[in-house]
């Protein structure tokens, strides 16, 4: 009986800043949001889509998960905007993404040249002027970003599974191995060493032949295909009264 | 090409403003450049501050042509006070203290107009030391558009992107780099042409291209430990990743 209890296990990594340290954390909480307790069995996001409630996908969550960690798990959970994803920019955008420093609207290159594209354009009216800054909005949304080292903001958004939960684990391992106990100049200069190890580590072919990316954007456009089955689901049920 | 330099934006507040109280460190690392330039017996008065602002900041060309031209752009808001403090930075920068290097830009230099060619190298320490990518990224961009003749603001641009993940955009930086960059510029053609072989690799995994410039990177500068690396894991059978 005592198998089937909550574990807490300790992981122990070389991260180069503080602030990358935090994203670490956050990544594997979003992780962890897509894992499936048994095949058979939705994730706490499947939960939380099908439903339309976060608080519903917490209920799986053991008692043991900190105040802290419910209330950050609960906005990660929160309803998918119609509009742009700019949630993203608060993700960590999985191991690929991790070490990158924090950016946002502000930084964003796309957005803003997407953006001064369609304001520089004429339109018939009020209603076509904003029926088309929503579907830019989307093509944004679905659109493979430059910050988001190839990912789109849907893929950031809906978090990694578990082949990028191993795969993270494989390479943060590697990183600790490579620089745990070295002397950095600068908090700079360990971040950027730590991000070429990461963009040389996710350009070696696997075993199958594939790369990490590909594996990486496999599985959260599988995890997004997941996402739509479950809000589809949850229409059904809609539809049925319940 | 030598190390230096950056000048002013428009008078803001922001968390980046310079502070009202310095902290320790800086008014330390301002001091101690005070006692190097009075060791140096420099005195800057207003008949010497741009010959001392160009030998101290900007000794080689074209770096000297650049800031000569700004200092001729901005003559009447520059001046002694502006020189004194250009030349701090430069002892700040030879004392690599990369972080006071940033902060006396903030809060002595900003108030100047902007030069290109000192934001160049202030971008540097933003980027490889305060990990600030963002604002370097606005800088060396801002340096790309008002140098641009310039290699190295492209080369930067470039291997942000690489770190980004973005090797398509690092691509692109490093051809403009490459096509700017000076034959005797041996340490920073170098470099442009070994991220570049990499970039080109990562994309298709087309060795060719990648052993071209990476050979060439070794042409340029022999002594390359990185580069030579590279060129026998590209030779090898195995599909090779320096990691």
């Amino acid at each position: 009986m005592v198998d089937t209890y909550p574990k807490v296990t300790t992981k122990s990594y070389w991260i180069p800043t503080a602030a990358t340290g935090e994203r670490v954390f956050w990544m594997s909480l979003e992780f962890s949001l897509n894992r499936r307790p048994e095949d058979s069995q939705p994730s706490i996001a499947e939960v939380a889509w099908s439903s339309g409630s976060a608080d519903e996908g917490l209920l799986i969550l053991p008692p043991i998960v900190p105040a802290k960690i419910r209330r950050e798990a609960q906005r990660l959970l929160q309803p998918w905007p119609h509009g742009r994803y700019t949630d993203a920019y608060q993700r960590s955008g999985g191991i690929l993404n991790v070490f990158t420093p924090q950016w946002g609207e502000q930084q964003d290159e796309v957005w803003a040249e997407m953006l001064a594209g369609w304001k520089s354009e004429t339109f018939a009216g009020a209603d076509a002027r904003q029926e088309a800054l929503l579907a830019l909005e989307q093509q944004w949304n679905t659109t493979s970003h430059p910050f988001f080292a190839g990912l789109t903001p849907a893929q950031v958004v809906v978090g990694g599974g578990l082949q990028e939960t191993e795969l993270a684990e494989e390479f943060l391992q590697q990183l600790t191995r490579m620089y745990d106990g070295h002397a950095f100049e600068s908090e700079g200069e360990a971040l950027i060493k730590a991000l070429m190890l990461l963009r040389g580590w996710q350009c070696q072919p696997r075993e199958n032949g594939q790369m990490v990316l590909d594996i990486i954007i496999a599985e959260r456009n599988e995890l997004l295909a997941r996402r739509a089955r479950a809000l589809n689901h949850e229409c059904s049920d809609a539809k049925r009264g319940n | 090409m030598s190390k230096h330099r950056r000048g002013r934006r428009k008078p803001r507040r922001s968390s980046r403003s310079p502070a009202r109280s310095p902290s320790s460190e800086y008014r330390q690392a301002v001091r101690k450049a005070d006692q190097v330039l009075s060791i140096s017996d420099i005195e800057v008065r207003s008949d010497n501050w741009q010959q001392l602002a160009l030998d101290w900041f900007a000794p080689d060309e074209p770096g000297r042509s650049e800031m000569a031209r700004y200092i001729a752009a901005h003559e009447c808001q520059l001046g002694v006070a502006w020189a004194r403090e250009l030349l701090r930075l430069e002892v700040l920068f030879q004392a690599e203290e990369h972080l006071q290097i940033i902060a006396h830009y903030d809060r002595a230099l900003s108030r100047y107009p902007r030069c290109a060619f000192a934001e160049m190298w202030v971008a540097d320490q933003v980027f490889r030391h305060a990990s600030d990518f963002w604002r370097a990224r606005q800088m060396y961009r801002h340096v790309a558009d008002n140098l641009p003749g310039y290699a190295k603001p492209r080369y930067e641009m470039g291997f942000m992107s690489y770190l980004l993940g973005d090797f398509r955009g690092a691509l692109g930086w490093f051809n403009q780099a490459a096509d700017l960059v000076a034959d005797d510029d041996v340490e920073l053609g170098a470099r442009i042409l070994y991220n570049r072989g990499l970039v080109r690799f990562y994309l298709d995994g087309n060795r060719k291209p990648a052993i071209a410039d990476i050979r060439e990177a070794l042409r340029r500068k022999q002594d390359y430990p990185q580069a030579k690396e590279a060129l026998r894991g590209l030779r090898g059978k195995v599909r090779w990743v320096p990691w």
